[in-house]
């Protein structure tokens, strides 16, 4: 099956592990959780903090179990700063 | 308004524009950097931010609190780049007939604010260090965020 790139865009303490910008290969009919683990591939350090991380297309969040729809960028959310 | 600022919050100028002759009770909340984290001297912080959706959050959470608590306006705003000791990092303000809509809202709209929008904190220490905030820890493996609990406030 074919698979296309789908551009990550990160923020905060994840550019440590993956820069501003990195990209993963999907399938058709994947869903968002398929990105996280293609992050977790590229850099196992970035494990724990990949698993409190959200998806965000078109500045809205995403479930992880939800298709991947979009051709655009993707966003990877830390989590909040909180206080 | 503008919900992300780079430049110094003046939040004197921002309550003297609030006044309203329907708010009864107006109530300023301020975010300012403290020079102590956990034990550990802090030397300033920086803040960043997914700006086009955190605008677009923070309004949408604006005009929720506004329906909800029945407030005459709202309004928040949110620091980003460096703020020194003491500076004011974020800034909200209500306004209703009488004062527990405008405290309940207040503090309804901070939270949020913190746990929710996509803006990070970088803390920077006395000792050369720095530090990304993750004082959110509320995600759960779905990726779906739950806020049934409080969260631990660092300001």
């Amino acid at each position: 099956m074919d698979k296309r790139a789908i551009k990550i865009i990160c923020f905060a303490g994840l550019r440590k592990y993956f820069g501003s910008e990195t990209t993963v290969h999907v399938e058709s009919g994947d869903n968002y959780s398929v990105i996280i683990d293609g992050l977790k591939a590229i850099n196992p350090e970035a494990t724990e903090v990949l698993t409190s991380c959200r998806i965000a297309v078109n500045e809205a969040f995403v479930s992880l179990g939800d298709p991947i729809k979009t051709e655009n960028a993707i966003f990877l959310i830390p989590p909040s700063s909180g206080g | 308004m503008k919900h992300l600022q780079h430049t110094d919050l003046n939040y004197s100028e921002l309550f003297d524009e609030f006044r309203n002759p329907n708010s009864g009770a107006v109530v300023l909340f301020s975010g300012e950097v403290r020079d102590n984290n956990k034990g550990r001297e802090v030397t300033h912080l920086e803040y960043e931010a997914y700006e086009p959706m955190a605008n677009k959050m923070i309004e949408e959470i604006l005009k929720e609190a506004i329906s909800r608590f029945k407030l005459n306006q709202a309004i928040c705003a949110h620091r980003l780049g460096r703020v020194e000791i003491s500076g004011c990092a974020v800034v909200v303000i209500t306004g209703a007939g009488h004062r527990k809509e405008a405290y309940d809202a207040n503090q309804f709209i901070i939270d949020k604010v913190k746990n929710e929008v996509p803006i990070w904190k970088h803390e920077f220490f006395t000792d050369g260090t720095s530090e990304w905030g993750q004082n959110c820890d509320c995600v759960i493996g779905t990726g779906e965020h739950e806020h049934d609990h409080h969260h631990e406030k660092a300001e």
